[in-house]
């Protein structure tokens, strides 16, 4: 028996001639080991969202036209349901359990001037404020400053029986005043981007037929206009801080008899003790005019895009709530636009940021492409919004030369954690490995990006996967990127907030918002595509949208995530 | 002492199995796809008999020109259920009459559809609450039209 001992003691003797090896070096391997354990037990983060809800973003119909694909939906709004068609207001005094109603302008401005809300609906005395960056210099407003200036140019633009007024000016309170102050005093609004040249600038009117024209004192030659527009009944200059002591009611004399000239300070001053701060009493079930935008395109001119109010509160309701919970713009926030007021997409999501009683920074050189870092400064936004014109640019000539090796060390090592499913926390070193990509920028506080991306603009501009994981890894700040298309109000599709992953090629534009439906027409259906993404044109539908349903000029494609593309 | 013990390869292999597993890249998650929508279609009488579900087929009905793929209630609208006579046949008449007999169908499958001229008002609401019935349970998958109307798809 001796002689053959049992496995159980063979196992014993060589664990035993294993162990007695056990010298300095295996004490330091062993630590080694058990460090690593615990580091990698506790480092180890659950990812910001399950990553079943990034691998199918939106649902199929079950059913679908020959030539078609099935309409693809937000998860928010499943098929079978309503689109989102509004804000969901809920009036003071109303039963609890009814539905809000759809709501318009007038409702999200007087959301923002009565403050953020506590659990129980009173009111907790925090109201947002209106930033304006002047280069270097801002100007903070208060909401009921800027509801004087509604209530006065309203009323005065209601007494000269103003029908359209045409708004052309850059990104400013007065802008924002007029676009309100046409909802609660009924006159149509149409936002014609500034710097045109006095020619296209006199077409434009023209064609909306506008009696009213609202533009910054000493920036156009109204001669050439009165001239070409003889409905053209008024023109209030807005006149900058820094030329209010000209005289600018001067009238060409070949227009002296039909136009008439104000200046939008002297009206404010001479009447604000008649108007007052309250925001206007409204009926609610009475409509509100359209407000109109321009949308590039081929022709000079471009087209004009007509938004009732009902297409412009769904986009607002859905940009609002396309943002994960966690995310959402909230009262501590400051929503700052370097994209120009004069387009949808910006012009909603400052809207929503208003409804959401956030702070607003507007810029007066906003635009499609302007300096990110410049246009960033002065302020510390913790929202911004932005085209990928700008991001585009500003990630080719600064953030991409910049990245030196250090920072890419340190943006590899950040890579994965967005690998993993949630955003590198941001320390010591990752601020080491930041300092260069973005040296010229001021944003401590920065925690969302808002990129929209035209769907008809240069495909130079259109951000790749990789491009949006450096804005994620060097800004600190989650992004989400939006494709715009005229005549849907705010998008037709926008990222998930918590989509980090890092894909090959351009970026993907996620899934359609709470108010559009994608349908892509022209398929193919000899190809055997059962599993393969779908492509075809992108046709777009909803409450957002300005006619019953829209064909972009685009293919697009559906991807196994079914999130949309736009075919190369 | 040297450093290279067994234990120590051991320890040191296990060291790099661990980092191994810690940096290999995930695969990215997919879900499997879902079905494939079904197309919407224009039937006809005779192309709509072959839906009543025998052979496995899905089981299709029709109420006023809309076709309803009523295959998850197969125990019903299937063959051996009580409503099979209307499986693959526009059912209007029998829905509206709330009878399941043979009679209500219409025979000849080349003859234009059935109208409903004749039905009072207590027949039509009955059909209005089945078609709510169906559309908030099952798909409609097509439309009914009769043999020769324009809209038939050329085969």
């Amino acid at each position: 028996m001796a002689s053959h001992p049992s496995p159980v003691e063979q196992l014993d003797a060589l664990v035993a001639n294993v162990l007695a090896d056990w010298n300095i070096y295996t004490t330091v391997l062993a630590g080694i080991l058990v460090a690593f354990v615990l580091y990698s037990v506790f480092s180890t983060k659950d990812p910001d969202v399950h990553p079943f809800l990034l691998a199918r973003q939106s649902t199929a119909a079950p059913v679908r036209l020959s030539g078609q694909s099935a309409a693809y939906r937000s998860l928010e709004t499943p098929h079978g349901f309503p689109l989102r068609l509004g804000l969901n207001v809920k009036d003071p005094g109303a039963p609890k359990w009814t539905g809000g109603r759809r709501g318009d302008l007038r409702d999200i401005w007087r959301t923002a001037v009565r403050g953020a809300v506590n659990e129980d609906g009173t009111p907790s005395g925090k109201k947002g404020k209106i930033y304006t960056v002047l280069g270097r210099e801002i100007a903070e407003r208060s909401l009921d400053q800027v509801t004087q200036e509604i209530n006065v140019i309203g009323q005065h633009l209601q007494k000269v029986k103003a029908k359209t007024v045409a708004v052309c000016l850059t990104d400013s309170t007065e802008l924002l005043a007029a676009i309100f102050a046409g909802a609660f005093y009924d006159f149509k609004t149409v936002l014609v981007p500034h710097n045109l040249s006095p020619e296209i600038l006199s077409a434009h009117l023209k064609e909306a037929q506008a009696d009213v024209l609202i533009a910054e004192a000493g920036s156009l030659d109204l001669s050439v206009i009165s001239k070409a527009n003889k409905q053209l009944s008024l023109a209030l200059w807005v006149a900058k801080s820094g030329s209010r002591h000209m005289d600018w009611n001067e009238v060409p004399k070949d227009a002296k008899k039909s136009l008439q000239v104000a200046v939008w300070h002297e009206l404010v001053e001479s009447s604000k003790d008649l108007a007052g701060f309250e925001v206007p009493s409204y009926d609610p079930t009475t409509k509100t005019p359209t407000v109109s935008t321009i949308w590039p395109s081929s022709k000079e001119l471009g087209v004009f895009i007509e938004f009732k109010p009902e297409n412009l509160v769904s986009a607002v309701g859905a940009l609002g709530s396309a943002l994960p919970r966690t995310e959402r713009l909230n009262p501590d926030d400051v929503v700052l636009s370097i994209d120009s007021l004069s387009r949808s997409y910006p012009l909603c999501q400052i809207m929503s940021a208003l409804f959401s009683n956030a702070s607003i920074a507007l810029n007066s050189v906003a635009g499609e492409k302007v300096d990110f870092a410049l246009a960033t400064a002065g302020v510390s936004p913790t929202v911004i919004i932005a085209s990928s014109g700008t991001m585009s640019d500003y990630h080719r000539k600064i953030m991409q030369p910049h990245t030196g090796p250090v920072s890419r060390l340190g943006r590899s090592l950040q890579a994965r954690s967005l690998d993993a499913g949630y955003m590198p926390s941001q320390n010591f070193f990752s601020q080491i490995t930041h300092v260069g990509p973005t040296a010229e920028l001021s944003l401590d506080k920065l925690r969302l990006l808002c990129i929209s991306h035209r769907f008809d603009a240069s495909p130079t501009t259109r951000l790749t996967s990789e491009q949006l994981t450096d804005l994620r890894i060097f800004t600190g700040a989650r992004v989400v990127y939006a494709l715009t298309a005229p005549g849907v109000a705010g998008a037709v599709a926008q990222t998930n907030a918590f989509d980090y992953r890092r894909l090959q090629g351009p970026s993907h534009f996620g899934a359609p918002l709470s108010s559009t439906e994608i349908t892509l027409t022209n398929i193919s259906e000899s190809s055997p595509s059962e599993d393969g993404p779908i492509e075809g044109d992108i046709n777009v539908a909803g409450p957002a949208v300005v006619a019953p349903s829209m064909t972009l000029v685009a293919r697009g494609r559906i991807s196994i995530d079914n999130t949309l593309e736009l075919c190369p | 002492m040297s450093i290279a013990s067994p234990i120590n390869l051991i320890l040191a292999s296990l060291f790099v199995v661990l980092l191994y597993y810690h940096f290999k890249p995930k695969a990215a998650v997919t879900l499997p796809h879902g079905p494939a929508p079904v197309v919407f279609r224009t039937y006809t009488p005779k192309t709509l008999i072959e839906f009543n579900g025998e052979n496995n087929q899905p089981v299709f009905l029709a109420v006023r020109g809309r076709v309803f793929d009523v295959s998850p209630g197969r125990n019903f609208y299937g063959p051996g259920g009580p409503y099979e006579n209307f499986a693959g046949r526009d059912a209007s008449r029998g829905l509206a009459f709330q009878s399941f007999d043979e009679e209500m169908l219409t025979k000849d499958l080349s003859a234009p559809l059935d109208k409903l001229k004749d039905l009072d008002a207590d027949q039509l609401e009955n059909l209005q609450s089945w078609e709510e019935r169906f559309s908030e349970k099952y798909l409609v998958v097509g439309k009914l039209v009769a043999e020769g109307d324009p809209e038939v798809p050329a085969s």
